[in-house]
């Protein structure tokens, strides 16, 4: 099945910025449960340079610099990727979460030495005891690694209450498990720092959902949650929504936490006060 | 006592303790003179203070200092092979000959770097390792430096000091000289640049003046020729990095970063960070401009990775690690940390993260209750933790003025890459603890640093090939492009002087006439330049009309002697030590010596009550006398570019301004109440040889307003001021257009031609109520238009400084 992506981020200056600088994580990338087909990113101003490479995770970036002063910057981003349906794992097929952190630690194949970097604390995931607490009635001794991440997606699903005024891009997670509430990337980064303290390797996904009533996010960007399973690969769980995502989710990127990922960073040089609006609109393609 | 010292203690003991003591008072006026400070974090009082040196030279013979040069070498190359490896096929982690865990969590680990080339495949282009002898004569290494190594001009200026003041000694002993390691590492950076182009512009990047280590910055930048900048001079356009210069934009083809690479770029690196260039990252993956050190090279500096160089240097290079690493355990891996915690009041224990920043702690020094909480803590979280065996410290002779004394000591060893391996400077920074207990050597607690003598063989052949250090040294400004930033602040230096010069020129008016026999013409006088004084704010935030309770010599020994009230004249000096602060590469050394003066004499308290009006007027003659040495001092040592412009435009403008002001508050538009007056206006004006010159002694306004504003052959008057304004101007990148002439260009041309067209005695024709109008009509045109010109320029030449850098606020989901 296809989907569609249109992405648009305004930021509007009370000043003009005179010089800007900025680096975009907006074109999917290819996995195996999705292949994108299509890219167009559309920045306005017209930028001075505009290059695109792969990050030190392999997410496409694209680097951009404006150098004509601007009171609006406008990047649009259009995408359309074919989400490929993988065959569903049986939890109880998964090996141990204790053999995983094993297999893990002893990186002896390229997937695990991969998978280790997403086993520590990083910027935005903090691996206070709280967390380790936190997961233990999921990760009891010997439970199948999916049985336990489905459970804990579970848990955040509803135990934290999903409030848009709760949390600012920069609200510690440490805050988010004591408050109990927050967005998707909040939810995240929880589950995140939950299965690391527990040994298992958790990477951050940053990416969109279809806007459907049921799931939470339409209007914005999405993330969630892929945890390493030797001999599965890495497996998908949306803690917002308290599912794996399949058919609906569109990825763009994956890193540590947020801060590897931010769907749009860079410095402007001027401009005064700021205000930024996000547009997101996510179609299955030809309906 | 080692045998190498023998002829150093014999000449000292030859010297003797008085002679010493008259030769290193000799050296701290040096250091004084040169200005050479190191800043202390954490005290608002002074940013800076004395660089602390001894006068005795730590001295090691030609033997010893080869195994040293040796070990290091090798130390470095193991250290960039390490780097390549992190930064490229990982293989160390892979094959856990480096835990993973120790680089991942690493925040010195910048990802973005990976995969970028670096020029020559080389990531330390210099390093320096602080090592310490033990008891028994081994040498130990405590800490290795892969970022930006600090101190090599310390270094070199400790010689510099030390050669001036033990000369003969030196002579005698010797010793290896220092200057080829600069030679060597300037070529080395030229090697760098990519694209080997002819003439690369190579600049040196520091943090700014409030870095503890700025003096340094701006002595290597001088002596080896480049341009000083902070991160705000430079800008990406299209991938390649751009100095941002009065005349425009110029290409940068070397950074030398004195700053963490973490702070270098906020668009990839640290977002936080206010000190980079936004872009470089990338400008440095196109190849297009080179970084020394390479960025990410901080990630070995810490303790951690120590702990794993003996096994890394069997496996990387084949041989044995040639000078050990202080015994290092890094508490991560279980054998380690039982070690460790069995060893604890044995052990030091340190952050094995930068970013996890605690002092060390001295498991000896610890209660049981700490020792049980570290304990539990380290249980709890291994990883964050490294231990390291406490070495025990040889000494070396330090004086203290009066006998000397032992110490413990660190010396740290400087290297630059040189073809294939490295050059070892020979000498380095030596630093002694401030008592002998403490076993913490550190500038920012107040230790003290001593010369490096490391002794030649045999006569050395290399004098012949090396200049004199002292020539060295000389600037090569005609090579140096000018930072917009820079120009501002030579604006604002030459306004300061100026304004410092007419505040004590007319405070010593005041005082001079108030020590005078009483007689009108006397008390004209001194009312008139009071009134100029007050007008223009110099008396502190109360009007005078306000406040004239106080006898005006009181107000005036207030003015000179508290430094606090803003407008005084410890105030306005105080603006020109700053603003020259900010200008220490710019500013020859010699200038620099004499503004240290100024602070000296400044700083003394004020005399006792009789002896204050004479002793304020012979300070402040004094004063001017000084000022004027520096003024002309700056202004000669550089060369006529827009930098000596920038300076001059703000000496004529302010000069300007303070001519009008004493027109327009020391005479007003009226006759004079009698001579005193116009006597008065023409000494500060210091015009008043000329105008006897010609006039003899018959006092007339006209003349006097003639000599003051209108007169282009008076260097004093205001219209030669606009006079030279306007041939400046002219000269500016802005100015060269025929056709769009730049507004600064037209307001001097149109102030110029005010005073041109101007008759002094249409100036002083009376209208019906005896006003003159005339007069009133030009100096509040010109005290209006003067200002405004001044914003012009500001505008027009240094407006990147009104604009911050500022993040793109992230979108929330």
């Amino acid at each position: 099945m296809a989907l569609r992506v249109t992405h648009t981020t305004t930021y509007t200056y009370s000043n003009a910025v005179s010089v800007s600088h900025t680096e975009v994580h907006l074109a999917p990338r290819s996995d195996r449960t999705q292949t994108p087909i299509e890219h167009h990113l559309v920045v306005d101003p017209m930028p001075e340079s505009l290059i695109a490479r792969c990050d030190y995770f392999g997410n496409p970036v694209t680097h951009f610099s404006i150098h004509e002063p601007h009171e609006t910057l406008v990047i649009t981003s259009t995408s359309v990727v074919d989400r490929h349906v993988l065959e569903a794992v049986h939890p109880a097929l998964t090996p141990s979460w204790e053999q995983v952190a094993q297999e893990v630690g002893k990186h002896d194949t390229e997937a695990t030495f991969e998978a280790l970097e997403f086993a520590y604390e990083s910027p935005r995931v903090p691996l206070t005891p709280a967390f380790a607490a936190y997961a233990a009635p999921s990760f009891t001794p010997g439970r199948p690694l999916l049985e336990a991440g489905l459970d804990l997606c579970h848990r955040i699903f509803t135990d934290f209450k999903y409030d848009q005024r709760a949390t600012t891009v920069t609200t510690p997670i440490d805050q988010v498990l004591q408050k109990r509430n927050g967005v998707c990337q909040d939810f995240a980064h929880v589950m995140i720092a939950c299965m690391r303290s527990r040994g298992v390797p958790a990477r951050y996904v940053s990416g969109y959902v279809r806007s459907a009533r049921q799931f939470a996010s339409g209007q914005a960007s999405h993330a969630w949650v892929s945890a390493f399973c030797p001999g599965f690969g890495w497996l998908d769980f949306d803690p917002t929504n308290d599912l794996m995502p399949a058919g609906g989710h569109v990825t763009i990127a994956w890193g540590r936490d947020y801060s590897d990922v931010p769907p749009v960073q860079g410095v402007a040089l001027g401009g005064g006060e700021q205000d930024i609006s996000v547009d997101v609109e996510v179609v299955t393609q030809g309906s | 006592m080692r045998p190498h010292w023998s002829p150093l203690v014999d000449s000292l003991s030859a010297i003797g303790h008085g002679g010493l003591l008259g030769r290193w008072q000799e050296g701290r006026r040096l250091l004084h003179d040169n200005g050479v400070t190191y800043n202390v974090y954490g005290d608002p009082a002074a940013t800076d203070r004395p660089w602390p040196l001894d006068p005795v030279p730590l001295v090691i013979n030609a033997r010893e200092w080869n195994g040293i040069e040796t070990a290091l070498r090798q130390r470095a190359t193991l250290l960039n092979h390490i780097l390549a490896d992190l930064y490229g096929p990982r293989r160390l982690l892979r094959d856990d000959l480096l835990p993973p865990e120790l680089i991942f969590r690493h925040d010195g680990f910048l990802r973005p770097c990976t995969g970028v080339a670096v020029p020559r495949g080389i990531y330390l282009h210099t390093y320096a390792a602080d090592i310490a002898r033990a008891p028994d004569g081994r040498w130990w290494v405590l800490a290795d430096r892969t970022q930006a190594p600090s101190g090599a001009g310390y270094a070199l200026e400790n010689r510099l000091v030390s050669t001036r003041v033990l000369g003969d000694v030196f002579r005698s002993a010797q010793v290896r000289r220092l200057a080829r390691f600069f030679e060597v590492y300037r070529e080395t950076l030229r090697d760098l640049v990519p694209h080997h182009r002819e003439n690369p512009r190579i600049v040196l990047l520091t943090p700014g003046p409030y870095n503890e280590t700025y003096f340094e910055h701006a002595f290597l930048a001088r002596y080896l020729g480049f341009t000083l900048v902070e991160g705000a001079d430079l800008t990406v356009r299209e991938n390649s990095v751009f100095l941002k210069t009065l005349g425009g934009l110029l290409p940068v083809d070397l950074i030398i970063r004195r700053q963490d690479d973490s702070f270098c770029d906020p668009v990839e690196l640290r977002e936080d960070s206010m000190l980079g260039v936004a872009g470089l990252l990338q400008a440095v993956r196109m190849g297009n401009v080179a970084v020394t050190n390479a960025l990410g090279s901080g990630l070995v500096e810490s303790a951690a990775p120590a702990a794993f160089l003996p096994h890394l240097c069997r496996h990387i290079l084949g041989e044995e690690l040639k000078m050990p690493t202080v015994a290092t355990w890094w508490c991560g891996q279980p054998q380690a940390l039982a070690h460790v915690l069995e060893n604890l009041p044995k052990l030091v224990i340190k952050p094995a993260f930068p970013d996890h920043r605690h002092e060390p702690i001295f498991g000896a020094r610890l209660s049981p209750r700490q020792l049980e909480k570290l304990v539990a803590e380290m249980r709890a979280f291994p990883a964050d933790y490294v231990a390291q065996e406490q070495v025990a410290l040889a000494t070396v002779p330090v004086w203290d003025e009066r006998q000397l004394q032992p110490r413990h000591f660190v010396l740290r060893v400087y290297l630059v890459a040189e073809g294939d391996s490295y050059a070892v400077m020979p000498g380095g920074l030596t630093r002694v603890t401030t008592s002998l207990d403490s076993l913490v050597v550190s500038m920012q607690h107040g230790g003290g640093s001593k010369d490096t003598w490391v002794l030649a063989d045999q006569p050395a052949p290399e004098f012949s090939l090396l200049r004199p250090e002292a020539a060295a040294i000389e600037v090569n400004r005609a090579t140096i492009d000018l930072p917009s930033r820079i120009a501002d602040n030579l604006f604002w230096l030459g306004r300061y002087v100026e304004r410092v010069e007419m505040v004590v020129r007319v405070a010593r008016a005041i005082l001079s006439r108030i020590s005078q026999e009483s007689d009108p013409l006397r008390e004209a006088g001194i009312e008139a330049a009071y009134r100029v004084l007050a007008a223009a704010g110099h008396l502190g935030a109360e009007p005078a009309s306000t406040a004239p309770s106080a006898p005006p010599e009181r107000q005036v020994l207030a003015m000179i002697y508290d430094s606090a009230s803003r407008g005084g004249l410890g105030w306005n000096l105080h603006q020109v030590r700053r603003v020259a602060w900010l200008l220490r590469d710019r500013i020859s050394a010699d200038a620099w010596q004499i503004l240290n003066r100024f602070e000296q004499e400044f700083s003394t308290p004020a005399p006792a009550e009789p002896l204050r009006i004479s002793a304020a007027t012979s300070l402040l003659d004094h004063f001017i006398i000084t000022l004027s040495a520096f003024s002309g001092l700056v202004m000669e040592s550089m060369t006529r570019g827009h930098g000596w412009r920038f300076l001059d435009i703000g000496r004529r403008l302010e000069r300007a301004i303070q001519l009008v002001d004493l027109v327009r508050y020391g005479l007003g538009y009226q006759p004079a109440t009698d001579s005193g007056q116009l006597e008065v206006l023409l000494e500060i004006a210091d015009s008043s040889l000329t105008y006897r010159s010609r006039y003899l002694t018959s006092m007339q306004e006209n003349l006097v307003i003639d000599l003051l504003l209108l007169d282009e052959a008076n260097p004093r008057s205001a219209a030669f001021q606009l006079a030279r304004l306007r041939e400046d101007i002219d000269q500016l990148p802005e100015s060269v257009s025929l056709t769009h002439r730049p507004p600064e260009w037209r307001l001097a041309v149109r102030l110029l031609t005010a005073v041109q067209v101007a008759e002094a005695a249409e100036l002083v024709r009376p209208d019906e109520h005896g006003h003159w109008v005339n007069l009133e009509k030009l100096v509040t045109r010109l005290a209006v238009e003067l200002p405004l010109l001044s914003e012009t320029l500001t505008r027009s030449y240094f407006d990147h400084a009104v604009a911050a850098p500022q993040l793109y606020a992230p979108e929330s989901n």
